[in-house]
């Protein structure tokens, strides 16, 4: 029974780089078709067949994808893991149909159900029970589908009394469980799901998760796109690697994972930018290097112990002189749920950073952000550095630049042995009993 | 499992199955439920938070009728025929741009409109500007209840011998206006400047189209060539064609038949072609 569900034959897409991907002039559209009747043009050949594979920018376009192979079987639940920009949601919307490729074909069997957002299509002017038809429509159910599912769809997202409300008059709760209860009644032959998009409602994702896996068990074709490894692993048979537009792997999910997080610990516990041309850059800003230092020492450090002050170290070159500069981190989980975000300025700071938002002169700098010891957990943190002339503004980032792993020492754990997974932090607090 | 193996359904590459995109007219016979769910919702929220509800729809011809027969009873002119009262005369032309006037600004905007939801899941998107057309017509059809009582009180028979001709006639000018907005739809999902364009266009084309005059009077000052461009135009035909099925009138000429005629297929078949090819890169673009 092994019959294939969704196949790509060398799939690729690009877009186009810059103002004219927003929004088009017909102006512009015009004298380019003018000038392309007067010249062969020899951009758009080059185009068609990429050669230089170097880079994913050529000549003003961006490859999201390239070259992608993948053939997947129906009842097979994939999981599609992959750094943010990699193309993991390019390649779902190719597969939804949303985005037609550049290149390659894409064949899909049967209905195809996507779930790239929760409540799509639904508007607030329209009751609650018009927006079960419009959006059970929306994605693909037949009315004398939704209209037998009704009262399930209706009991599961608790609304009953409110079916005649316009839904611009529900709380946000109840808008997202009537959008959540709809799309669980769906069922198509290959279900498509961007749990991105539905970060922030730790419930739903449960829910959307569970969904999945039941629909596997029907023999149904489920593709997610998790930033949730431990929901990859325990949901998919299988996942691919997406690095940088193109397929890189395609294995067990425990293998996949592995892999993902070795090339995410990029070096130990520091990432150097070696060359000026990879280094992210701005006109006036250039970063150098960032580390991770823990475990009382200097030197930098991939994995810390969870009761050692952990330092994270940003050092950046200031091109052009008076540059103001200040120096923002940010730290997720693996989850992708965000940690926290500081920047050296007064109010983040414990005593004031001189150097904050001040005019640079041309050098090395060199900012360190000290993280108590006994704050994070025990798991792995990723960490993006962002430079720029002021708090909140960026002129350069780089997004997961390094992680690092917090390690358990036994230090905070001598009473309790059971598990610490789940919180974000683990902060060593103030506890104090009094009778009263 | 054997006999759910039977009933697997094909492999479907995705892609244009033509040049000329009729496959996008089978894919909309498909999903009809759908364009009648986007027409529902249309419909619904535009009479939402209003008083005098579906009303609305009697009261925006009539408005239209009132104001330019106060006009030329001003002005003193007659901009009508000698042989029909003025008011049923100004009122189909008034319904029908309505029609044409409507659906082109609805469904202009229907997709980037609707971006939110063209981005996120897959449906044929020809689905959108149909249902502001299916608005409009069904505004269309509503108004046209308005000709009896106007035609009793203007003591205006309608021609019944010919009146059953209304229907293709009218279906003429819908299917126009559905080549013309599949341009106008994509275009503007390219081309912001499609939308900011299109008042003027329309506000042009009122004037060029036979709505608060008719053409006999026009007929009088062209020569022929003239009144053969002018007729070459669908909307100006087609309401001189309802004109004259139903209050007889006198009939637009051959040649500007045909010559519209032919424009109206060259529209809708090269409006599918557009669309389709507009529709691949919809999603990077809008």
């Amino acid at each position: 029974m092994s019959i294939e569900s969704i196949q790509l034959d060398k799939v690729s897409k690009r877009f186009r780089l810059g103002a004219t991907n927003e929004y088009g002039r017909l102006t512009e559209a015009i004298a380019t078709g003018v000038k392309n009747l007067f010249r062969k043009s020899p951009e758009a050949a080059a185009i068609r067949v990429p050669d230089s594979f170097a880079d994913r920018i050529e000549a003003g376009w961006f490859w999201a994808l390239r070259d992608i192979e993948l053939s997947i079987q129906s009842g097979e639940i994939v999981g599609i893991v992959g750094r943010n920009g990699a193309g993991k949601s390019t390649l779902l919307k190719i597969l939804a149909r949303i985005v037609t490729p550049t290149q390659g074909r894409v064949g899909v069997r049967g209905r195809v159900g996507s779930l790239l957002e929760v409540g799509t299509g639904f508007h607030p002017e329209l009751t609650g029970r018009e927006n079960v038809f419009l959006n059970g429509a929306i994605l693909g159910m037949p009315r004398a589908e939704i209209r037998k599912r009704f009262d399930e769809i209706v009991a599961f997202a608790e609304i009953e009394s409110f079916l005649e409300t316009p839904v611009k008059r529900y709380s946000s709760g109840m808008a997202v469980r009537l959008a959540f209860a709809v799309a669980a009644h769906l069922e198509p032959d290959v279900l498509i799901i961007d749990e991105v998009l539905s970060v922030g409602d730790q419930a739903f994702q449960r829910k959307c998760l569970g969904k999945a896996s039941q629909l596997g068990a029907q023999g149904r074709t489920v593709l997610v796109v998790s930033h949730n490894l431990a929901a990859v692993a325990n949901l998919c048979q299988r996942a691919v690697l997406i690095r940088d537009g193109r397929l890189v792997a395609d294995d067990v999910p425990e293998r996949i994972i592995d892999q993902y997080l070795g090339e995410m610990r990029a070096g130990d516990g520091q990432r150097v930018w070696e060359d000026d041309e990879s280094a992210p850059s701005s006109r006036e800003i250039r970063l150098r290097s960032v580390s991770v230092t823990g475990n009382g020492s200097d030197a930098p450090a991939s994995e810390v112990d969870i009761d050692q002050e952990i330092g994270i170290v940003v050092e950046y070159k200031v091109l052009v002189a008076d540059t103001p500069c200040c120096v923002q981190i940010q730290v997720k989980d693996e989850t992708g749920a965000y940690v926290f975000w500081s920047a050296n300025a007064p109010s983040m700071n414990l005593e004031p950073d001189p150097w904050f938002a001040k005019p640079h002169p041309t050098g090395t700098y060199r900012s360190e952000c000290r993280i108590p010891a006994n704050f994070l957990n025990d798991t792995r943190y990723f960490v993006s550095v962002l430079v720029g002339p002021e708090v909140g503004i960026v002129s350069v980032r780089h997004d997961s630049a390094l992680s690092f792993v917090v390690h358990d020492t036994g230090a905070m754990r001598q009473e309790y042995t059971g598990s610490w997974l789940g919180p974000v932090i683990r902060p060593r607090l103030n506890w104090r009993t009094k009778k009263q | 499992m054997a006999n759910e193996e039977d009933s697997i359904p094909p492999m479907q590459f995705y892609g244009p199955t033509d040049k000329f995109g009729f496959g996008q007219l089978s894919e909309i016979w498909r999903t009809r439920e759908l364009l009648y769910s986007f027409f529902l919702r249309d419909l619904l929220i535009r009479y939402r938070q209003v008083v005098v509800g579906i009303l609305w729809v009697l009261l925006q011809p009539l408005m239209g009728m009132l104001i330019f027969m106060g006009l030329f009873f001003v002005l003193g002119t007659n901009a009508g025929s000698s042989t029909v009262a003025f008011a049923p005369i100004i009122l189909t032309g008034m319904l029908c741009w309505q029609l044409v006037a409507s659906s082109f600004r609805d469904a202009t905007g229907s997709l980037v409109n609707y971006r939110h939801v063209v981005t996120k899941i897959y449906f044929p998107r020809m689905l959108l500007p149909l249902a502001s057309l299916m608005c409009a017509v069904f505004d269309f059809a509503i108004g046209s209840l308005l000709l009896l009582p106007v035609c009793m009180l203007t003591g205006t028979g309608l021609v019944w011998s010919t009146a059953w001709l209304a229907i293709p006639i009218a279906m003429w000018l819908i299917l126009f206006c559905a080549g013309c907005i599949a341009w106008l739809s994509a275009l503007n999902a390219h081309y912001r400047d499609v939308g900011y364009a299109l008042p003027f266009v329309l506000q042009l084309g009122m004037f060029v189209s036979p709505v608060v005059y008719d053409v006999e009077r026009l007929r009088s000052l062209l020569t022929d060539r003239w009144v053969w461009l002018y007729e070459a135009n669908p909307i100006a035909t087609c309401i001189g064609l309802l004109r004259w099925s139903l209050l007889g009138t006198q009939l637009p000429s051959v040649l500007g038949m045909a010559t519209a005629a032919g424009i109206t297929v060259l529209v809708c078949f090269s409006g599918l072609a557009w669309f389709q090819h507009a529709d691949q890169q919809l999603a990077d673009r809008i």
